[in-house]
């Protein structure tokens, strides 16, 4: 009876969850084995053809490229940046709250929209970066939105603008988190700060920090929205796995070869996504384990 | 040195915000223009023009569209994560810790990698186009998020209170209602606060389920992007400060709960 009771709690959201999220999971792979076109209309099953077509297209093979690629340099430099920060900011002072809030909020803006707004920035005519880096004496400022080589560092510098407010945020909780008494031993046994930093500092934060570098990987492996905004989905030297289904399914209209790409994208986020749950439970017992 | 760090990056962070607000009071010549104009009253005459051009075009309209959808799915997001988050708090349901996983599991779909079979299974139910379609997929999106947040807040309350109220004779249901709910507001406030950030600021579901109607902001600033010249950046500039102040505003508002909410409860600042 009561667990009857309990079930009548979990149940909508169970089935609402299943509806709109397994269902479609389970269709795209069906859906990978057909013909069908974004127009409608009729459709055959066409078997593995679809799948092989996948791994003979060197476009997937770039996406997959980039997106590693993307995915790899954004979250180091984050992790970096937010942690140099967090090292910076953890210490109390006047201010600290104020300041540390200012500093996490482009982590909740919207990378649609915030993207359309840095091509303004990234401009070689009229964008206020070049204007800054000729002002500067550079004579000849990179051309940001034009250059092969500077599309993708943009969309990471992006990244990096909206993303390191988050590592910021998780590895001043890891630092926040080391017992006092750790640094007076180590005072009383004179250990330099580098040690200090070493055998303290760091291995205490690992947890909390590879936390946060799954987290925000899962979210880069995503990226759609930067890269639609600054350079459009077709971009050989930007197109990620999201930006690649976008062009396949919307402007090739293929939806049976979409949804074949979809699943091998599906298999690499799950995979991913296996580990961040991991260490999500891990965390969750560690914090259990201290509140007690 | 750490001084030097913390406000060399604040200023570099915080000058495209700045810049941003500086941009929607240029006028729209002084946008375009190839030399560096920064000070208001002498490089450029500010004014409020592109938000009059903004406020008499379409834009409120697709701010409608992004008011309704995301609030609307908010709303239906923490009912329903409360109480199931209730569910797996107070219950020993079997396979109660696999079934807490499956829903976190959810949070890391892609939206473009589902999006063929939803616009199949929305174009038989006819919902592409409309609200009540993106209202649905937010609700989906966000319920992960919902469920693991709430959790974490409802875990935090003793039982004694429900027990007692029990004991009075209160149904559990009435227990949920009259005890769990006001206790768990502030929970539930935060909660609301990223369910709503989350569906405002979506877009790949946006863009290609709902580009005819029920278009929202973000779907819409991305279709400027080939007609730059039809919608000057003045206007795009404020459009943006004008979408992106609320999350400003939320942002403050949910200062002390960030951390509980980028990691989806479990680590408590």
């Amino acid at each position: 009876m009561r667990h009857r009771l309990g079930w009548a709690f979990v149940i909508p959201t169970l089935l609402f969850l299943i509806i709109f999220n397994v269902f479609p999971l389970i269709s795209s792979v069906v859906l990978g084995f057909t013909n069908s076109e974004l127009t409608g209309g009729s459709w055959e099953w066409v078997g593995g053809r679809n799948f092989s077509r996948v791994f003979n297209d060197p476009k997937y093979a770039a996406a997959v490229r980039t997106t590693v690629l993307f995915t790899v340099v954004a979250v180091a430099v984050e992790l970096a940046l937010g942690f140099i920060l967090a090292l910076a900011l953890h210490r109390d002072f006047r201010g600290k709250t104020a300041i540390l809030t200012l500093l996490l909020i482009p982590m909740m803006l919207p990378p649609a929209v915030m993207g359309i707004y840095w091509n303004f920035l990234f401009d070689g005519d009229y964008g206020v970066i070049n204007q800054v880096l000729h002002a500067g004496g550079l004579l000849a400022p990179p051309q940001w939105r034009t250059d092969p080589g500077l599309k993708l560092l943009a969309v990471v510098a992006v990244d990096v603008w909206m993303w390191s407010p988050f590592m910021l945020l998780i590895s001043l909780a890891g630092l926040g988190s080391i017992p006092k008494h750790l640094y007076e031993a180590a005072e009383i046994d004179r250990a330099s700060r580098w040690m200090v930093f070493r055998r303290i500092t760091l291995p205490l934060c690992a947890p909390l920090l590879g936390l946060a570098a799954l987290l925000r990987a899962t979210d880069a492996l995503k990226q759609f929205d930067l890269v639609m905004a600054i350079t459009g989905p077709n971009d050989a030297s930007t197109q990620t796995l999201s930006t690649l289904l976008y062009q396949v399914i919307f402007s090739n209209q293929r939806v049976g070869l979409g949804a074949a790409y979809a699943c091998v994208v599906l298999v690499l986020v799950i995979a991913l996504a296996i580990g961040v749950t991991r260490a999500l439970a891990r965390m969750r017992s560690a914090n259990a384990g201290q509140a007690v | 040195m750490r001084f030097l760090i913390i406000f060399g990056y604040a200023l570099l962070a915080g000058l495209p915000l700045g810049w941003l607000v500086l941009t929607s009071l240029k006028p729209v010549a002084a946008t375009t223009s190839t030399s560096l104009l920064m000070w208001p009253g002498i490089d450029f005459i500010p004014t409020l023009a592109a938000y009059g051009d903004l406020f008499t075009g379409d834009f409120p309209r697709y701010l409608g569209s992004s008011v309704v959808i995301a609030v609307t799915s908010t709303i239906a997001t923490v009912l329903l994560g409360t109480a199931c988050a209730y569910g797996f708090s107070r219950f020993p349901l079997a396979g109660s810790k696999d079934w807490l996983f499956f829903i976190l599991s959810t949070r890391f779909m892609p939206p473009l990698a589902v999006v063929a079979p939803v616009l199949v299974m929305y174009r038989m139910l006819d919902l592409p186009n409309t609200h009540l379609g993106l209202i649905i997929l937010y609700t989906a999106f966000n319920l992960s998020l919902a469920v693991w947040l709430m959790k974490g807040f409802i875990d935090d309350i003793p039982r004694a209170f429900e027990e007692a109220a029990l004991v009075d004779g209160y149904t559990r249901w009435q227990a949920f209602w009259r005890v769990i709910v006001p206790q768990a507001r502030t929970g539930m406030a935060v909660t609301a606060v990223f369910c709503l950030i989350s569906a405002w600021n979506e877009y790949g579901f946006a863009m290609t389920l709902n580009h005819v109607h029920a278009v929202t902001v973000p779907v819409w600033f991305a279709g400027l992007q080939g007609n730059v010249q039809g919608v000057p950046w003045p206007t795009i500039a404020g459009g943006v400060l004008v979408f992106v102040s609320p999350i400003i505003v939320f942002t403050v508002l949910v200062r002390k709960h960030l951390l509980r909410g980028v990691t989806f409860g479990t680590v408590k600042g």
